[in-house]
């Protein structure tokens, strides 16, 4: 196997593992911080991509679509989270009354999105100065996919500063391991949930809109993207944001080496990996036993 | 006395046309069809073509005045598909089940069929199986099967390209991409071509990201690209390999649903030009006034032009509408079965001199299969390329194929 090779295979992992983090990213901080693990977080994707499609039929501009698409799924979200989640917050059963509603919401979505866009597919043209592909030697890369790449180290990097340089990131983490004494001392703990809530589903409207020029927008992509995004965290661990992107790392790779060695296993491998972890580390290779969680 | 009988016969003759209508019999025809999801806009778009064709046919006419009205249901999965089936067969006493995208789900539905002796008309799902080693009296299907799509594949393969011997496969993985790389390597043994497989890729159905699949390909380097994907799978497998420049490298071959419209219309510009692709019904060939009168009222319809899978299901309801019209009733089973044998019926993608028929031993349409490469035409919009250079295979040479159906028995079973 030549060294070009290996890049190649590497690179095209890294850019699927990109986009899983993005979506995986939300999910698991709805779960760490809010403690729902919203269902409907592929629907965020869904709408991101959506609103992002619509403007872009006004405006035919990639990057202010991106911002709509990102900003539109945080604020849906948000409403979400204040009408409805929060009154469910502390109910016997919530597990069981969270994974209904949320659900119910993939399925709202996906029909409130045929009936204004109609079922057929859409598609999202790139940027045209991100239309080309860089010549590495003998290796090709999209530089679309570079983007994704860069995009996604970004959101890394922001996500590590604010969760631990800022005080407003060491609420976050506190409210995630217990919100009761964090309201007891005084800060406004729905408010933080809200806007988790909100960056988190934006966080998935921003992989629907980086994701739709290389993919198809079409009413059910959300419930497809979350198989791949719970795999994530369940090998990283639930609520877990590092855990998110070590897994999407471990799910890219696994899978694009596996295209390469072992086609017909390829997509078994990820699952593969997933039971290894659940039988020899449960709560997620990054994940601490959470005891007197409240 | 004979005032009173002539007044009564007078007032019976009056009235006779009247109770002819209210009486008249309204003939159900239970449909599954894929409303949600991925497969949403198939199901929508043969909702679209069943109302054109019951108008048609209503307006035309059926015996003693009968109408048919058509029920449809989200078909959802197997299991539920088979409930609502039952359903129609007990409580809504509908005469035909009609319909359905998915080959798992006709697979299972065709058993409901079976077991109680209703008449199934499949309009999309195009297993072989169904009207191969699965088939039974009562199925009977409105477009083609994948061999169908296949076999004419291999045949352009051996007879319009040249200078290849490496081929490689990528479909979902799942019958429906299993079969096809089954069936297009049984075609071009049958026609003595020889080729080397230097790869085989099996994506999950829906696989949102190739980009690994793609570099794996390219490492492969086959002359042809065998792909046997539909909608919007198609349609980000080729958004995503066209950087990597992987239709200059080898030629992509996508025969049985890579034409298809809707694919069209997502790519627009997106879309290569020179790609080999067919589909099971094109909105640009054959450009006769019945393909053109079918484009138009669909478009009329529901303000965009149809995917392929909207013909199979207005190509049905004709098909059970003759039938009924040949019996004198949608009542005797066995008539209609009779009549639906060997039944010609002329497709909107009938090219001139040539009317699709059912072939009465295995009840699968036979149409021919029209090949061809994409070119630019945006007569279609949103769609920026459809097929041109177009190589029509005839239908007889197709279907049936009882060798290959033996084949097929001794791998899969009944």
């Amino acid at each position: 196997m030549d060294f070009n090779t290996l890049i190649a295979q590497f690179v095209s992992g890294l850019s699927v593992a990109m986009l899983l983090f993005l979506v995986a990213s939300g999910l698991t901080l709805i779960f760490g911080v809010v403690n729902v693990l919203n269902f409907a977080h592929g629907s965020f994707y869904l709408l991101g991509t959506y609103f992002t499609y619509q403007l872009m039929q006004v405006f035919n501009n990639f990057w202010v679509g991106l911002l709509v698409g990102v900003i539109g799924a945080g604020i849906v979200g948000m409403v979400i989270e204040v009408l409805f989640l929060r009154r469910i917050y502390g109910r016997d059963q919530e597990g069981a009354f969270q994974l209904l509603m949320t659900y119910a919401f993939i399925l709202i979505i996906d029909d409130v999105v045929k009936f204004i866009w109609g079922p057929e597919y859409k598609t999202i043209p790139k940027p045209d100065a991100l239309m080309g592909s860089l010549n590495l030697g003998t290796t090709i890369v999209p530089t679309y996919n570079i983007f994704i790449i860069v995009v996604g180290m970004l959101v890394v990097l922001f996500a590590w500063y604010f969760l631990t340089k800022t005080d407003k990131g060491k609420m976050v983490r506190a409210s995630s391991l217990d919100r009761n004494m964090l309201g007891l001392l005084g800060t406004n703990v729905p408010m933080i949930m809200t806007l988790v809530f909100g960056v988190a589903t934006a966080m998935g409207g921003l992989a629907g809109v980086l994701a739709a020029p290389l993919r198809t927008v079409t009413p059910g992509a959300g419930i497809e993207i979350i198989i791949d995004s719970m795999i994530v965290v369940v090998i990283g661990g639930f609520g877990n944001f590092w855990g998110a992107l070590l897994g999407a790392l471990i799910i890219g790779e696994v899978l694009s080496f596996g295209i390469l060695w072992m086609p017909e296993m390829a997509t078994v491998l990820t699952f593969i990996v997933m039971i290894i972890v659940l039988i020899v580390k449960p709560e997620g290779l990054l994940s601490k036993k959470m005891v007197g969680r409240k | 006395m004979k005032h009173k009988l002539i007044s009564l016969l007078l007032i019976l003759a009056v009235l006779s046309p009247l109770t002819a209508v209210y009486g008249a019999e309204t003939i159900k025809i239970g449909a599954l069809y894929t409303m949600t999801g991925r497969g949403g806009q198939y199901g929508k778009d043969s909702e679209v073509a069943i109302k054109i064709a019951l108008d048609e046919v209503n307006a035309k006419g059926l015996p003693d005045g009968a109408k048919l009205e058509v029920i449809i249901t989200d078909d959802k999965n197997p299991l539920y598909a088979v409930s609502v089936a039952k359903r129609y067969i007990t409580d809504e006493k509908c005469k035909f089940l009609f319909g359905i995208i998915s080959s798992a789900i006709g697979l299972a539905v065709t058993e409901v069929s079976k077991e109680n002796k209703v008449i199934f008309v499949g309009s999309d799902h195009a297993a072989t199986d169904l009207t191969a080693n699965k088939f039974h009296k009562y199925y009977f299907r409105s477009s083609n099967n994948t061999f169908q799509s296949m076999m004419a594949g291999a045949m352009y393969l051996k007879d319009e390209v040249k200078n290849w011997k490496k081929i490689a496969y990528i479909g979902p993985d799942y019958a429906y991409g299993r079969d096809q790389w089954m069936e297009v390597k049984w075609g071009l043994d049958k026609l003595g071509v020889k080729y080397e497989v230097v790869g085989e890729y099996w994506p999950k159905l829906y696989e949102p990201d190739y980009t690994s699949y793609i570099t794996a390909i390219m490492k492969a380097a086959p002359d042809i690209l065998i792909v046997g994907f539909w909608g919007g799978d198609t349609v980000s497998f080729i958004k995503q390999a066209k950087p990597y420049g992987l239709f200059g490298k080898m030629k992509y071959f996508h025969v049985d649903a890579g034409g298809n419209y809707e694919a069209m219309a997502a790519l627009g510009s997106d879309m290569p030009e020179g790609i080999i692709m067919s589909a099971r019904h094109h909105n640009n060939w054959p450009e006769t006034p019945a393909n053109k009168a079918y484009v138009d009222k669909f478009y009329k319809a529901a303000g965009r032009y149809p995917s392929y899978a909207a013909e199979g299901a207005y190509v049905g309801i004709h098909m059970i509408a003759e039938a009924i019209r040949k019996v004198g009733n949608a009542n005797d089973t066995e008539a209609l079965v009779k009549a639906l044998e060997g039944m010609k019926i002329q497709c909107p993608e009938d090219p001139p001199g040539f009317t699709s028929y059912i072939d009465p031993k295995t009840h699968q349409i036979v149409q021919v299969q029209a090949i061809g490469t994409t070119v630019k035409n945006d007569k279609f919009p949103p769609a920026k390329f459809m097929l041109g250079n177009l190589k029509v295979y005839p239908a007889d040479k197709l279907w049936p194929n009882f060798e290959y159906i033996d084949y097929m028995t001794k791998v899969k079973g009944k």
